[in-house]
């Protein structure tokens, strides 16, 4: 039996002031950041539906080579980067700056400043992010893996997200109260490591080219922080917050959760060169590289103990909750993830991975079934108390959870399983290369069909988040638990 | 590569030094302003009287 979190009205929380002028209440902050969350959230759906249609042709098109093949606009190598920049900076950053900087007004417990800034800086970075991946799929796409983006795009990405980076930092500043929670922590870190890493790889590989060699350290350096430290610690900010605050008991170790941010950021800035293992680079670099990817074990566990002894008892409750089924699924994908990215950076065990599927399978496990379902989890918690009202359809939730649970677990079987058995053959001089690719088309298959579930579930997401924006007469008249007091009060329910 | 060349990675280096250095020196701000005692009144802080500890707030809508 679950064990039922006792209500306990004194709260421990500083900031639940009676004096009303010094409380900001959570409702008039949410009023204070809708507009730019709504826009970052529709923009953020747009990249998700965009970019599942390029995953989709790049996926069939790695077994049926010749399907669309008389269009240079549609070539493997264009899709599959329009793909990966759609979702990283379009889904990606577009719902981390809905998400983690509405949980950041939240904790900084004061409504918004300069929304108009946010809101404009949003607007330059879509048009920027387009003009990029037009630039892509016309053919202006440069040859560095996770910077493909055109030149000529770049600087107004840049522009765009440095007001946006400003503005996370004006929101800390003019916070209310002297406590900086782990959430706080994870996204104030993110907002700085981001730029830190793009513009220092833009300078070192697009700008100003160093060596060549120079430029691997740096594309890796890059594009392995970009999922751990922009992507994960906003994923983590936000499970940290969500976890013990659906549940209304507080995380179960504060303790261990400070001692894991604190190694994510010694630790992780170094691990990126494990993916140049047996790379014409110094062997101490790469050795460096290996050890903080095994160290890196340490926040892992902590945030694993940590988010698993906080739901121990509610199975139920965690079960009952569309938020926390999401984030309870990539909670459980990060700890899973993780431990196979530091085994994969052994060299043993790299020899085996690298330049297989294996490695594609494990970006897909860090950046959808741990980053992106917790992020859907966000939206599905931030949506109800932005508009104060309720989603309108259980079904297509549930649909859309069973679409990307289903749709990823197989994505990740397939691309694991066959990316070791290539990888082994690989080794085998004696098994011809056409040989090992031509093994590898029924998996190749199983990816497609798992991007129609994934397909399935992105549309069922799309479908409700815009019944709920626009249908808003027929869904405010629900009656249900995500919405807040203070709308019920006002029968808006 | 030769290993003349290898001075080429000095920026690179130096900029990891730099991150590492940042973040050393983050971490003693916060040690310094307290962040790291109380940890369990600290951990309720994110509960408020709209959301108040104790009660679950999220569950499927009633459709």
């Amino acid at each position: 039996m679950s064990e039922a979190p006792q209500i306990n009205s004194q709260s421990a929380s500083p900031y639940s002031s009676n004096d009303a002028e010094v409380r900001a209440e959570l409702s008039e902050i949410d009023a204070s950041i809708r507009t730019s969350a709504l826009f970052f959230t529709v923009s953020a759906i747009f990249w998700l539906l965009a970019g599942t249609v390029f995953a989709l042709i790049t996926a069939y098109k790695a077994h049926e080579p010749s399907f669309m093949g008389d269009s240079a606009l549609s070539t493997f190598g264009r899709m599959r980067s329009a793909h990966l920049n759609a979702m990283a900076l379009g889904w990606g950053n577009n719902i981390i700056f809905a998400v983690g900087l509405w949980i950041m007004a939240r904790l900084c417990r004061s409504p918004i400043r300069h929304g108009g800034l946010l809101l404009i800086a949003g607007i330059f970075w879509n048009i920027g992010l387009t003009v990029g991946i037009v630039g892509i799929i016309m053919g202006d796409i440069t040859s560095v893996e996770w910077l493909e983006i055109p030149h000529y795009a770049t600087p107004l990405l840049a522009l765009s997200y440095a007001l946006i980076g400003v503005w996370g930092v004006m929101a800390f500043k003019f916070r209310k109260g002297e406590h900086v929670y782990v959430s706080q922590w994870y996204i104030l870190a993110g907002l700085f490591w981001f730029p830190w890493l793009y513009i220092v790889a833009q300078i070192m590989i697009i700008w100003f080219p160093a060596r060549g060699v120079v430029q691997s350290v740096t594309n890796w350096w890059f594009a392995h922080n970009v999922l751990g430290l922009w992507l994960t610690p906003m994923a983590l900010a936000t499970a940290y917050y969500l976890i013990p605050k659906v549940l209304g008991r507080p995380i179960y170790s504060y303790y261990l959760s400070v001692l894991g941010f604190w190694a994510l950021a010694i630790f992780y800035n170094w691990a990126g060169v494990h993916h140049l293992i047996g790379g014409p680079i110094p062997v101490w670099l790469i050795s460096a590289g290996i050890v903080a990817s095994i160290m890196m074990v340490i926040p892992v566990i902590v945030v694993g103990l940590n988010h698993h002894m906080s739901v121990v008892g509610l199975h139920k409750e965690v079960w009952r909750s569309p938020t926390l089924r999401f984030v309870v699924f990539g909670a459980i994908s990060y700890t899973l993830v993780s431990l196979i990215g530091s085994s994969m950076a052994v060299r043993s065990v790299n020899e085996i991975t690298h330049f297989t599927h294996f490695t594609v399978g494990h970006a897909h496990h860090g950046v959808y079934a741990f980053f992106s379902m917790i992020m859907f989890g966000g939206v599905y918690y931030m949506m109800p108390r932005l508009l104060k009202r309720e989603w309108p359809s259980a079904g297509l939730i549930k649909l859309h959870f069973w679409g990307s649970a289903i749709g990823i677990s197989v994505m990740l079987f397939a691309l694991h399983v066959i990316g070791w058995i290539q990888g082994v053959q690989m080794n085998d001089a004696t098994i011809p290369f056409l040989e090992i690719v031509q093994n590898t088309i029924p998996w190749l298959k199983a990816r497609t069909i798992s991007g129609v579930f994934l397909t399935v579930a992105h549309i069922a997401f799309a479908v409700n988040f815009f019944w709920m924006l626009f249908a808003a007469g027929a869904v405010r008249a629900k009656q249900g638990p995500t919405l807040l007091d203070s709308a019920k009060e006002e029968g808006v329910a | 590569m030769d290993a003349e060349s290898y001075t080429d990675l000095l920026p690179l280096i130096l900029l990891g030094v730099v991150f590492f250095v940042s973040a050393i020196a983050m971490l003693y701000w916060s040690s310094k302003r307290g962040q790291f005692r109380n940890f369990d009144s600290q951990a309720s802080t994110i509960f408020t009287d709209e959301e108040p500890e104790g009660e679950i707030s999220d569950s499927f809508p009633s459709k």
